[in-house]
Parts: C-alpha cells; sequence; structure tokens
C-alpha cells in the first residue's frame, strides 16, 4: 500500500511539472485609479509559491499556466482576482482599500479582524488626531473616545494630562494606563525635575501615528498583566508602503490666548479701590485718615492703574514644520519623519520647543525571515516660570493678587519688583531674568526579527532600549531676589529594556474553525537616577555651581531600578465568522513586591457572537451588523515606586554629619492590586448608516494597596498593605452616523457618551481617610474615589450680611468653628463625552468636534484670597467679590466686607468655593480645503491641503474662574488654565 | 532550527536567573538588620535620631513657636504681609484632636530609633569598641528617649503637680509593630524619665564628645543629661533634686553666662557659645531642615513672620536690657520680632540653632527650687543673670521674681506656657489680636494639655482623649 501511494505521489509530481510545460508569459502594467503606475504590486500566481513583482513603471511579466489565476496584491490596496483565460496581456487597475482600519485592528500582540473581538476595544485613527494645535497626542484624544477620560491638569505646552479609562481603580497605585508603542511597553507621564512639562509621550509625533487603540476590558488587555488595570493604550505608527515615494509636508502656525468665556476676571484700580473703601467704612474706619489701620485715598488711582493678569499674559505662538517621506518595494518599506514644533505659552517665560524625528523601516531578508526597526529620537526644551501652585512667582496668581494701582516698572524702565503685596516678587521680571528649564532627548527605538519557519507558524522577537535624559536647571538672578544668586541643577536619566518574545502558530482547517495560539516571554528592567546640586550665593556673571561657596553647596543623589518577567498565552478561536472565544493568561514577576508574593497570574476569557452572520438574520437587509460579547478577566496594578517591601534605614543627615534613620518597616507580603472586569457589549449597524457599540462593565478592585494607618507608638505612621476594595462601573455608547454619503456630499455625526460610577468599599480598619494630595478631600466607603470634606457655608445673612454656617445640630450660625463637616460631592464627573461631526463637499470640508463632562464639583480655592471679603486688604480681587451684601433683605451675594475680617468666612475648607464643574467645551472647528489634484499635478503635486481651526473655541460652564478644567481632584490652585488657539495649516504630498 | 534553539536558550536563561532578575535591593537605603547588626551602624543611627529635633513641627520650631504664641508671649500680625496663616491655630488657641501639635509622631519617630539602638547594643564591644563606648552610645539613646517621653509628656498632658495620676503619654521601651500602648500616668512617664537619664549619667563618661558632627552641643553630654534631669525634677516639684543638678551644671566651668557684650551675637553663632549646655543645629543641609518653616522664617520681619512679640512681653524690660533688643520692620514702629532666632547667615531661609538647655536656666531652675524650700541663695542666682544682662539687681527674691525673671529670661525658648501650667497660673493676654473665644486661659484650664492627635486615637482603641476635646 505504501508503494503505491509513493507512486501516486510522484504522478502527481510529474503532472505539475508537465503543467509548467504549457506555460504562457503574461504581461501587463499596473496602475491606480489616477492612471499612475504602481511599483511593487505583488502578482501571484494562485495556488502557487511564485510570483514577481511590478518595476518602477508598473509593469510585470510572469510565467504562467494559460488557464491558472493571478493575484495581484500590495498593502494599503484591494486584491484583484484576474484569471488569465489565454490573454498574453493584462493589465490592471488597483483601487485603494480604504477601509483596511476598519477591518483590522491592532491588539495586544498582533492584529485581528474587527469582527473577531470579544473584548471592549476603542480605536482612533491617526487623520482624527493630527491636525489638532497641541503639543501631545494625549491631549488629542481628549472626549474622542467613550470611556476614556482624559483630564487637563494644566492648559501648558507640553504639560501630560490625567488619563482615565474607566474611571479610577487604585488609592495609592497609579491609575494612567499602560502605554505601548510598537508593540513595546514604553514610560509615559511627567519626567522631569522642576518643570511641569516632561510629558514622555508628547516626544511621539501625532501625524506618526497610524492608530490607536485602548483596550478598556480585562478580555482586551489582561494579557499585559499586572499593568493591566488601568486599561492600554496601544499605538501603532506608520510604515511605509509599496509603491513609489511619497513626500509630503507640512506646516502650522497659529495663536493662542487664555481662554475667559464666562468674563471672569479681577476688579479695576476703581472697582477694588471703591470695594476697600466701603470694606473700611464697614470695619468702622476712615480710608482718607493716614493714621488709620488702612489708608486707601481716592488718590491712589492718580498714577494709573494696571491690568495685571493682561500685563502677564501674552499672544501665545504656535510654530510645527514637518517633512516626511515614505516608499516601499515589495521586500522594503520606511517611514520617516522629521518635525519641529515650538508652543509660546500665553505667560511670559513659557515655552516648549521638540524636535522629533522618526525612521521606521521593514526589510525581508527572504520568505522567511522579516526584520525591522522603529526608532523616535526627541529633543525637546521647555521654559518654565513656577505655576501649578500659589507662589508669588506664578503670573496666573500674582496676576490675581497684585493691587492694581502698583506700577509695573520702575524709574529704569526695568519691571518693578517692589511690589511688597505680592512678596516683591514679579513674574515678568522673574521671566525675563530668572531660569527655570529642562532640556531633553528621548530616544525610543525597537528591533524586530520574525521567522516563518514553518508554515503558520511566526516567531517573533522585538527588543527594545527607550531612554530619557534631562538637564534642567533653575535660576534666581539677584534682580529678582534681593541681591542674591541662588543656582539649582538637576540631571536626570531614564533607561528602560524590554524583550518581547512569541511564538504564534495560526490557522483555518475546514475553511470555518480559525485557531490562533500565541505563546510568549518578556522582561523589561527600568533603572532611574538623578543628581541635583543646589548652589546658593553664585557669582551672577559666572552662574554655575562652580561659583558657589564651597560650603554651602550641596548635592544629592537618588537611584532606582526595577524588573518584570513574564511569559504569557493567548488563544483565539472562532467558527465561521460567527463564534468567537479567546482567552489569555499571564504570569508575572516583580521586583516591586514582597518576598512572599513576587508571582502572580491574570487571566482573561471572552466571547462573541455574530448574530447578523446566523442564517435567520442573513436575510434582514437592513441589519449590517449585530453582535454580542461577553468577558471576564483578571488583571493587576503594578504602578507603585521601587522598595517599597523592604524595611529599611534611609540616610538621615544631620549636625554636619550623616545618620541612618528606620525609613520604612519591612512588608514580605506587598503584593499587587487586583482587577477583575465583568464586560458585556453589543456592537451594531443598521441600514449602512447608524453604527455603534454599546458596553456595561463592572470593574472590581481587590488588595487595594493603602497605606494603613499604623499607631505612631510603633515608631511608624503607616504601612502598606493590600487591604481595600472598590468598584468601578458603567455604561458606555459610541455612535455613528452616515447622514450624506454620495459622490460630492459627505456628512456624518458621531457621539460618544460615558457614566462611570466609583465606590468605595473597604478601606481596611476605617471607613475613610484623607485623601494624601490634599486634606479637604477624602476616601470615604460607600462614596466615590474623592469626596469633599467641608464646612457647610449657608449664605449670607440678609439681615447684616454676615457669612452664616449650619452648625452640627443644623441651626444656623455666624461662628466658622461651629460650622458643621459634611460631605459636599466628588469631583469625579458622573458622566463624560464627545461628539462630532463634518461636513464636506468635493474638497471643502468643515468639522466640529464637542466635549462635555458633568456632575462633578470643582473647588476654586483661590477664592479664599480673592473673594475674602475684606480680609486680604493687599490682594486684587475678583470682579465677583463686588456682588456683595449691601443693605438688609440682599440676598444670594457674598458677605458684606469689612477690611481686615478675622471672621473666617474666607475659610479654607469651605463649600462656599465649591461650585458644579459641568462644562460643554467646543474643542475643535476646523476647515479644511484639498485643492483638486488636476491643477496640483501640473505643479507636480499631488495633493494640496491648507486648512484654519479652532482649538476652544468657547466652553459653556458656571465655574468662576478662567476655565472650569482642575484636575482629577477638582482642586488645582494657580494653574495654567485652558487657552483658545486660532491656527492655520497647510500639507503638500509629492 | 538553530535560531530557534538560541532563542529557547536565552528564554531558558532567563527562567533560571530569573530569581536573580526580580531581587532589586535599595541602594540608598539599607535593611534595617544590616543596620542594626554593628556598631558602626548603632552609631548611625544615634546619629540620625537626632535629625527629627530640628523639624518644623518640633524644635524647628513648632513645638517651641506654638509654645509662645500660646502663652501671650507672641502675637500675630495683621498688618503687611506678616500674615501667612501659619500659627493662627496656636495664637487662637483652638486646638482639636484633628489640629493639633503632631509631635506625638515625631516623638515615637525618635523613641523607636532609640529603642532599637537599645536593644541591639549587646555584645558589640570588642575590637575597637570598648565596654565604654557601647556606654556612651547607650546614653545618648537615653537622653534622646528621655527627651522625647518629657516633651510629649508636657505637651499632651497636665502637670505632674497637678495631677499625677492622670493621663500622661504611653512610656514606650521597646519597638512593637503591632503594639497598641495606652497612656501610662504622668507620674509613671516622669518616673521612667528619671531612670533613663539617671542611668545616661551614670554611665556616660565626663569628657564625651560625639564625633564627626559640627556642633558637639547639638548631641548629648553628660552636662547635658544633668541639665534636663535638674529640669525634669523642677517639674516634679522634686526641689532638692532640681537644684542639686542644677547646681551640678553651675559648678561645671566649661560654661558661663553670656556678658551683655555677647548677648545679641551669641544668638546668631554656628555652634553652641559658653552658655549652651544642649541645642538643636540649624542648617539648610539637615534631612529635616524647616526650611521655610524654619524658626528664622516665621519669626523675622523679612521672613513670613507669623510670630511676632506681643508688647506683653516687650514691656516687662527695662530700656537698656540687652534682652530688649529687637527685630523690626521699617514702617511698623509698633510690631517687635524675637532676635533668638535671628539667622546664622548661611542662605535664604537662613538657618539657626534652637537652644534647649543653657546655664540661664541652671539657675533659675535652682532659684526657684530655693523659693520653694531648697537652700541656697535665690538672690544671688537671680543677680547672677540680672547682672549678664544689664537689668537692675535684686534685692530679695520671692516666686513672682522668680517666675518673672524666668518668663524675661527664657522668653521665646518655649518655657512660659510649661511654667505657667506647672505654677497653676492662667494666662491673661492684654496685646492681643486673634479670635476672642481663648485670648485669656484660666489656671488649670483643660487646654493646658493638647488633644491627642485623631489620627492615632483611630488606630489605638486603647487611648483616651483629654478632656475638653471629646
Amino acid at each position: 500500500m505504501r508503494k503505491v501511494k509513493f507512486f501516486l505521489t510522484v504522478l502527481s509530481l510529474l503532472a505539475v511539472s508537465f503543467a509548467w510545460a504549457q506555460n504562457i508569459t503574461v504581461k501587463g502594467t499596473v496602475t491606480d485609479q489616477n492612471g499612475d503606475p504602481i511599483i511593487g504590486v505583488y502578482v501571484l500566481l494562485q495556488g502557487s509559491t511564485s510570483g514577481t513583482s511590478t518595476d518602477a513603471d508598473g509593469k510585470y511579466e510572469i510565467s504562467a499556466p494559460a488557464n491558472g489565476t493571478l493575484v495581484y496584491s500590495l498593502v494599503g490596496m484591494q486584491d484583484v482576482v484576474m484569471p488569465i483565460n489565454n490573454k498574453s496581456v493584462i493589465n490592471i487597475v488597483m483601487q485603494e482599500e480604504s477601509v483596511v482600519l476598519d477591518d483590522v485592528m491592532v491588539v495586544a500582540y498582533g492584529v485581528v479582524k474587527r469582527e473577531a473581538k470579544t473584548g471592549s476595544v476603542t480605536t482612533v485613527s491617526g487623520n482624527a488626531i493630527s491636525e489638532a494645535p497641541v503639543s501631545s497626542v494625549d491631549k488629542m484624544l481628549a472626549g474622542k473616545m467613550a470611556g476614556v477620560q482624559i483630564t487637563a491638569a494644566t492648559g501648558q505646552p507640553g504639560a501630560s494630562s490625567q488619563i482615565r479609562v474607566r474611571g479610577t481603580s487604585s488609592i495609592n497605585a497609579g491609575n494612567e494606563p499602560l502605554w505601548v508603542v510598537d508593540g513595546i511597553p514604553v514610560m509615559n507621564g511627567d519626567q522631569t525635575y522642576f518643570t511641569n512639562t516632561g510629558n514622555a509621550i508628547a516626544t511621539i509625533n501625532p501625524n506618526d501615528i497610524e492608530s490607536i487603540t485602548v483596550l478598556k476590558d480585562a478580555a482586551a488587555a489582561s494579557v499585559y498583566g499586572s499593568r493591566a488595570a488601568n486599561g492600554v493604550v496601544l499605538v501603532t505608527t506608520k510604515s511605509g508602503k509599496e509603491g513609489k515615494a511619497k513626500f509630503s509636508a507640512r506646516a502650522k502656525m497659529g495663536i493662542s490666548n487664555l481662554a475667559n468665556d464666562n468674563d471672569f476676571g479681577l476688579m479695576t484700580g476703581e472697582e477694588l479701590l471703591a470695594y476697600q473703601r466701603d470694606a473700611i467704612v464697614n470695619a468702622g474706619g476712615n480710608p482718607d485718615d493716614p493714621n488709620g489701620r488702612f489708608y486707601r485715598p481716592m488718590s491712589l488711582l492718580d498714577g494709573g492703574t494696571t491690568d495685571w493678569i493682561d500685563h502677564f499674559s501674552r499672544a501665545g505662538k504656535l510654530n510645527e514644520y514637518e517633512i516626511n517621506a515614505s516608499a516601499g518595494t515589495a521586500r522594503s518599506k520606511f517611514y520617516s519623519s522629521l518635525t519641529y514644533h515650538k508652543n509660546e505659552g500665553v505667560f511670559y517665560g513659557v515655552d516648549y520647543e521638540k524636535i522629533t524625528f522618526r525612521v521606521n523601516a521593514d526589510h525581508k531578508l527572504g520568505n522567511k525571515l522579516e526584520m525591522g526597526v522603529r526608532f523616535n529620537g526627541a529633543r525637546t526644551v521647555a521654559n518654565d516660570v513656577p505655576m501649578q501652585s500659589l507662589y508669588y512667582s506664578n503670573p496666573m496668581w500674582a496676576g490675581s493678587i497684585i493691587l492694581p494701582w502698583s506700577k509695573p516698572y520702575n524709574e529704569d524702565c526695568d519691571h518693578n519688583v517692589n511690589i511688597s503685596e505680592n512678596s516683591n516678587t514679579n513674574p515678568r521680571a522673574t521671566a525675563k531674568y530668572d531660569e527655570q528649564w529642562e532640556k531633553q532627548f528621548r530616544i525610543n527605538g525597537n528591533f524586530y526579527l520574525e521567522w516563518k519557519p514553518v508554515k503558520n507558524v511566526t516567531v517573533k522577537t522585538t527588543n527594545a532600549i527607550e531612554t530619557t535624559f534631562g538637564e534642567g536647571r533653575r535660576y534666581w538672578h539677584p534682580y529678582t531676589s534681593e541681591g542674591e544668586a541662588t543656582l539649582q541643577t538637576s540631571r536626570l536619566q531614564y533607561v528602560q529594556m524590554t524583550t518581547s518574545n512569541t511564538i504564534t502558530y495560526s490557522n483555518v482547517f475546514n475553511d470555518k474553525h480559525n485557531v490562533r495560539v500565541l505563546a510568549g516571554q518578556e522582561a523589561m528592567q527600568r533603572d532611574y537616577s538623578s543628581f541635583y546640586a543646589y548652589s546658593p550665593q553664585v557669582d551672577p556673571n559666572i552662574p554655575y555651581p562652580s561659583t558657589a561657596p564651597s560650603d554651602k553647596d550641596y548635592a544629592s543623589y537618588s537611584t532606582n531600578e526595577r524588573t518584570l518577567l513574564s511569559f504569557f498565552g493567548i488563544a483565539d478561536y472562532s467558527f465561521d465568522s460567527k463564534y468567537f472565544l479567546q482567552a489569555s493568561v499571564r504570569y508575572d514577576g516583580s521586583s516591586l513586591f514582597g518576598k512572599n508574593k513576587q508571582w502572580g497570574v491574570f487571566y482573561s476569557v471572552g466571547a462573541s457572537w455574530n448574530l447578523h452572520s446566523e442564517n435567520w438574520l442573513k436575510d434582514v437587509e437592513w441589519l449590517d451588523l449585530l453582535k454580542v460579547r461577553a468577558s471576564y478577566g483578571v488583571n493587576g496594578n503594578d504602578n507603585i515606586s521601587a522598595y517599597q517591601a523592604y524595611g529599611v534605614y534611609a540616610s538621615s543627615q544631620y549636625n554636619g554629619s550623616v545618620g541612618m534613620l528606620p525609613s520604612s518597616p519591612s512588608n514580605d507580603d506587598l503584593s499587587w492590586e487586583l482587577n477583575a472586569t465583568v464586560n458585556a457589549g453589543v456592537d451594531f449597524g443598521f441600514f449602512g448608516k447608524l453604527n455603534g457599540s454599546i458596553d456595561w462593565y463592572n470593574r472590581t478592585t481587590t488588595d487595594m494597596l493603602l497605606s494603613k494607618s499604623v499607631p505612631q507608638t510603633t515608631g511608624f505612621s503607616s504601612n502598606f498593605m493590600n487591604i481595600g476594595e472598590m468598584v468601578n462601573r458603567g455604561v458606555e455608547i459610541q455612535l455613528n452616523y452616515d447622514i450624506i454619503n454620495n459622490k460630492d456630499w459627505k456628512w456624518d455625526a458621531g457621539l460618544n457618551l460615558s457614566f462611570n460610577q466609583t465606590e468605595i468599599k473597604n478601606l481596611g480598619d476605617v471607613t475613610e481617610m484623607t485623601y494624601s494630595g490634599d486634606s479637604r478631600l477624602k476616601h470615604v466607603v460607600g462614596e466615590g474615589m474623592y469626596t469633599f470634606y467641608l464646612k457647610e457655608y449657608y449664605g449670607v445673612n440678609p439681615v447684616n450680611g454676615e457669612a452664616l454656617w449650619v452648625a452640627e445640630d443644623g441651626s444656623l450660625t455666624n461662628n466658622y468653628n461651629k460650622a458643621r463637616y459634611i460631605y459636599a460631592g466628588s469631583p469625579e464627573p458622573k458622566y463624560t463625552g464627545g461628539f462630532n461631526t463634518s461636513v464636506s463637499w468635493k474638497g471643502l470640508s468643515l468639522s466640529a468636534f464637542l466635549e462635555f463632562k458633568g456632575g462633578n464639583k470643582v473647588m476654586i480655592i483661590e477664592s479664599r484670597y480673592c473673594n475674602s471679603d475684606g480680609n486680604q486688604m493687599s490682594m486684587n480681587q475678583y470682579k465677583i467679590a463686588g456682588n456683595y451684601w449691601k443693605k438688609p433683605g440682599d440676598t444670594g451675594v457674598n458677605p458684606k466686607p469689612v477690611a481686615g475680617t478675622a471672621s473666617n468666612s474666607y475659610a479654607f475648607a469651605s463649600t462656599r468655593w465649591l461650585q458644579d464643574g459641568d462644562y460643554v467645551r467646543i474643542k475643535d472647528i476646523t476647515l479644511s480645503y484639498t485643492l483638486p489634484s488636476k491643477l496640483t499635478k501640473k505643479v507636480g503635486v499631488s495633493n494640496v491641503k491648507i486648512y484654519a481651526s479652532a482649538l476652544n473655541l468657547f466652553t459653556f460652564h458656571d465655574v468662576d474662574f478662567w476655565d472650569p478644567e482642575r484636575g482629577v481632584t477638582g482642586i488645582g490652585a494657580g494653574i495654567y488654565p485652558m487657552t483658545k488657539s486660532f491656527i492655520g495649516g497647510i500639507e503638500l504630498s509629492f | 532550527m538553530k535560531k530557534l534553539l538560541i532563542l529557547s536558550i536565552t528564554v531558558a536563561l532567563f527562567a533560571t536567573s530569573c530569581s536573580d532578575f526580580l531581587v532589586k535591593e535599595p541602594k540608598l537605603t539599607q535593611s534595617t538588620e544590616i543596620t542594626l547588626s554593628t556598631f558602626d551602624g548603632l552609631n548611625s543611627s544615634i546619629a540620625g535620631a537626632y535629625s527629627p529635633l530640628v523639624s518644623s513641627t518640633w524644635y524647628g520650631p513648632g513645638f517651641v513657636f506654638e509654645a509662645e504664641m500660646r502663652s501671650g508671649n507672641g502675637k500675630k500680625p495683621t498688618e503687611g504681609d506678616f500674615d501667612s496663616g501659619r500659627y493662627s491655630g496656636s495664637y487662637n488657641i483652638s486646638y482639636n484632636p484633628s489640629a493639633t501639635s503632631g509631635l506625638w509622631g515625631y516623638g515615637y519617630f525618635v523613641i523607636s530609633a532609640a529603642n532599637n539602638v537599645l536593644a541591639n547594643l549587646e555584645g558589640k564591644e570588642g575590637g575597637e569598641v570598648s565596654a565604654q563606648d557601647i556606654n556612651n552610645l547607650k546614653a545618648e539613646a537615653l537622653f534622646l528617649r528621655a527627651l522625647s517621653h518629657f516633651d510629649m509628656v508636657r505637651l499632651y498632658a497636665q502637670p505632674y503637680g497637678y495631677q499625677p495620676n492622670g493621663n500622661g503619654v504611653p512610656v514606650v521601651l521597646s519597638t512593637d509593630p503591632a503594639g497598641k500602648p495606652a497612656r501610662n500616668t504622668v507620674a509613671e512617664v516622669y518616673d521612667q524619665i528619671v531612670t533613663d537619664l539617671t542611668e545616661a549619667e551614670s554611665i556616660m563618661s565626663d569628657d564625651y564628645k560625639r564625633d564627626g558632627i559640627s556642633d558637639y552641643k547639638a548631641a548629648v553630654t553628660k552636662p547635658a543629661v544633668q541639665a534636663l534631669l535638674s529640669r525634669v525634677y523642677l517639674y516634679m516639684e522634686n526641689w532638692n533634686k532640681a537644684a542639686e543638678y542644677a547646681t551640678k551644671v553651675i559648678n561645671n566651668p566649661a560654661f558661663e553666662l553670656w556678658t551683655a557684650a555677647e548677648y545679641a551675637s551669641a544668638w546668631k553663632a554656628n555652634v553652641g557659645t559658653s552658655e549652651v549646655i544642649f541645642e538643636v543645629f540649624g542648617a539648610q543641609t539637615n534631612a529635616y531642615d524647616a526650611y521655610w518653616e524654619s524658626p528664622m522664617w516665621m519669626s523675622s520681619p523679612e521672613g513670613y513672620a507669623d510670630c511676632a512679640v506681643s508688647t506683653d512681653l516687650v514691656n516687662l524690660y527695662e530700656d537698656d536690657d540687652v534682652r530688649n533688643q529687637w527685630q523690626k520692620a521699617d514702617g511698623y514702629d509698633h510690631l517687635y520680632w524675637t532676635i533668638k532666632y535671628a539667622g546664622k547667615g548661611v542662605g535664604t531661609p537662613d538657618a539657626n540653632n534652637t537652644v534647649v538647655l543653657r546655664l540661664s536656666e541652671m539657675y533659675l531652675n535652682r532659684a526657684e527650687a530655693i523659693v520653694n524650700g531648697a537652700s541656697g541663695d535665690a538672690v544671688a542666682d537671680l543677680n547672677k543673670i540680672a547682672e549678664a544682662r544689664n537689668a537692675t539687681l535684686y534685692t530679695s527674691a520671692g516666686k513672682e521674681d522668680v517666675y518673672n525673671e524666668r518668663r524675661k529670661e527664657l522668653a521665646w525658648e518655649g518655657h512660659l506656657w510649661f511654667d505657667l501650667s506647672r505654677w497653676g497660673k492662667g494666662i491673661t493676654r492684654v496685646d492681643y489680636v486673634g479670635d476672642p473665644t481663648n485670648q485669656n486661659v484660666a489656671a488649670h484650664s483643660y487646654m493646658f494639655a493638647l488633644p491627642i492627635p485623631k489620627r492615632e486615637m483611630d488606630v489605638n482603641e486603647n487611648l483616651v482623649q483629654n478632656e475638653g476635646y471629646n
């Protein structure tokens, strides 16, 4: 029997050889829709491995059986399948594969067909993010994706945003998602010493991004194991495409200014003087008495007044220029770009400059081996002034408190630094003379090798190095610092190395059973070190550390390292494009945790069902898509600082010697926080026009790391333990509607909306704890992540204009000390979302994007000083302070101002400063025009697009401040508010 | 296939070395076991145990300045930009369990650092390390434990003479991570303080000075132990012992009162001068340096200047008294700030030492002991001070004279509040601009014992809160 088989095999081989003998030569040209030849199109004889590629003129020649079939393929174009039918010339017109991004999506360790998803993921394509006039990609995502909340803590260019995927899961570990760029987890957040602007993600050029996928639920993210709890942001950068070389150039220019849509601001000199004179009279004084406690004669206005916010701010400027090139053949592809970006802030002394370049190259070393490089380099220079706190040198704060009749310039026409109410600090002088900057190099490169040793098996190794090198300087010039020059300098360095190795087997059995199995291993090491030198009394002519007196300068050093070792696997199975199953498991070991709990297992399972593919729904014509999904998974949060498991003594300098002090108690059981997520969702599409998805989730954090208070009699205040529990649950809705779609007209609209509720379930021994960052916020069991804990302000007493408080028994009192504390709401929004629409007619398109948020409280703590009822007589006051009690019967106004009052009506922890933070922001309106290619072709340009856009055009809100955003805690202080920008740009492609 | 083999080997290598790969020990800190295993480690643990004393909560200067602001020596200016909002709780005496002194945490931190050393001294002698080296180190640890207990018991409890069996603070003699100690009585705390200090005195060498530090008077010496014992006995109203220990220091030729000419500059010295017995060393290089909260920045019109001096105190001095020197601000003639923290000239904000024990206190301790029955010449002791300060000499010495001289001499060093408390006197503040609720404090008021911090009450159910704060 064996012999017979062997014989038949030989026979069939002969038959194949015989068939070759019947070959004819087929020639032809492949062109695109415009008639341009396409280089590098792969022409393959179906059912064989023989093939060729088109040359620079789009021509090919292949020897093939006269009855064979040719397949023409090229990434980015739709495949063409053409039977030869004895023809010797076959010319092909290929269509661009415009739907490529919709069909497949980047997921953890691979790409899957969109229809195969089982978990909750959201994607946004590169086009949607590249036009916004901001400095970094995280800012561009705001409002774009359901369930992904981006909060700005500051409007300063180059600063990072706070990103929360499906709420906040942790009190003491991080809440930021994991960022994965081209398959490798990267560092994110602020990496800086003196400035606010070390956003590591900002060094990715938004135009280089092909797509962003956010993995929201456990099924999608769990394969990232101990780092997946806050979701995963997958960024894929562009690769070159086969075809002739393409060049494009972009330029973008814009201006920005302080957003102020509610006409908020400070009092003018006249208003403040009238207010203060009233307050003095109310205090029983005489404003015109030179010997009185407060002397505020009308003559104060004689020397003129200054609008200080105006004096400290300017029109910000944005400039961005980019060139990029890409090309490819069947074997090699590359994409490269070079960008220069400069954003001058709306305050003097604030700017952010970066140069980035990228090279992405891929090369096939044969039929089985492919290699490639993703390399991104960036240089950033950030200049800064002290922001984000109520510093005298913070222009936002100084501009609020300096009295209008103080002088901006001195007799020498230089900036006046003799401003006693602002501690003799003038931010314009600070901007001119002082320095505060950070200069960084960031390099992120990875190299991969992909090998297909046998059919259906792919082995891939990716190895990456990412590094940040930063140099910082803060210099106080004698002019601003009472004659003394003080210097601080810093160096910092982060290095992260990752190796990621996977082996994948995928196959299709009987045309219906799709199987993919992946096994992988990863190892990561991250090292950090920084060096800081304090050099007082340096020589102002040589302001460097070497001139500081040697007995007064000092230096400090910091370092830490962390490692992670992982083994993981993914299995996918689908049947007939109807039923999909997915499971993943990861085994992570981390250096961050106690020796008893170093290794953990994380896993997920998910399933989905394409109902529209079932026979009984196939005939329903209006139904394009109906899919139900469900998943469950457990992943971890390892986002804590290094060495917390160790009981250690740390050095402590005192009295000229360095001693040792107990620093932390040991904790051998310290482990990651666990997140278990259940997700159920439905995807739908109707009438070819409306599509969308709805997801429901419940995400439970257990083993939450809490700094458990211990009696201080033990020598420590707290110990870090895995004791807490928290739940996030919510619903996310995403809808897109193609309203009109014909040859000339296109109009579509999209809406995303998410509702998330966070509830703390367990805090260990206690039912509430104070938020470590601000005592006015608490973490309370049964409430959200943050709850304002404030004394209850009632309002003004209509009889006498005094501030009234609610006492413990509910009665009213004018004594602040008797006021009761209440839980006064949360800074977490109940809902967030975005709305976008775009209309285009031929080459002209207009798009608008709105972002909204609501149900959250914000606290305007600056009002304590700038709406102080007369307490702060040496500070300017907000215009709204002028709305105060004037006569019996007045209600809903500020208390009667009394000069020098100590009534505590302006107290620090009061509900008086709490406001609803709801807003609707017209985030972006862009008008663009693509010139007809007939025209541009004549001058050798294939595509010209010009556009103008407005960012943060208008914000509807009721907050008594320039802008309603105040970070995730809703408090913020002295923040750099959002700015409004108008930009214009041009893009040329060759 | 070769490549796959290499890959598998790489993976295998990772797997086998993973236990090492995942062990990343801290580099800038040292494990507790290693630190406490050698004499050098123990010695640097004591050097480190001093460092929290300079924190803004304790001698740098919260513990001292809050007492001054409560007692009537301090005044919180409302003029100009002298009110940064700091020290209003102490000035208004508006303490509650959520807003009280944080000394509890720092005190027990130092006690635990000292206890860790005391528990590991055994068997460390040998080689270069003599039995006396061990004893000196032990004496330092005992002093630090005693000083911490003492500062806490006088802050959080009623005075010994008033309620010896009332609630003191927990006496903690060993580190127990699970410990939830109850409060000992005031008398039990004082007994332990005396036990620790007496033992320290008996084992420490007469001439011991800690090596390798800038200011040896900012570390424990035998006279420092004796001087603290004098004060502890004074607080216990053990007049003979108070006088006996004061005399030991007074008779020590190493100490001399500053002359009138030296007086003002002595407060700016970098290291302790003739009169200083024990002090806390100020420098921006200190790990616990209070920086913008430093004594100098709080009490200088150049700084935040929240802690000015009341005219109640200013008016006590004669014109020529060298203690009648103040810092002033242009245009604010009616405001005064103490010169005792005027700074050493080492940066902005400047640093200064906080004197804890000095010779003039020993004369005052002895004079007070004498007017209460111990033997000796109180007039001579008071005149020793009056003479050095350019003040009129005393011809007789009653309790009020001693009290008055003690206030004048030790003002702004954190004494008056505790003195008034143990003297059973109330507080009357005339030059006062704060919240009128607690302007004056009755004798033996509950307010003389500050509330135990709420965070501590929350985690240790064995503690009882002080009267008046529930």
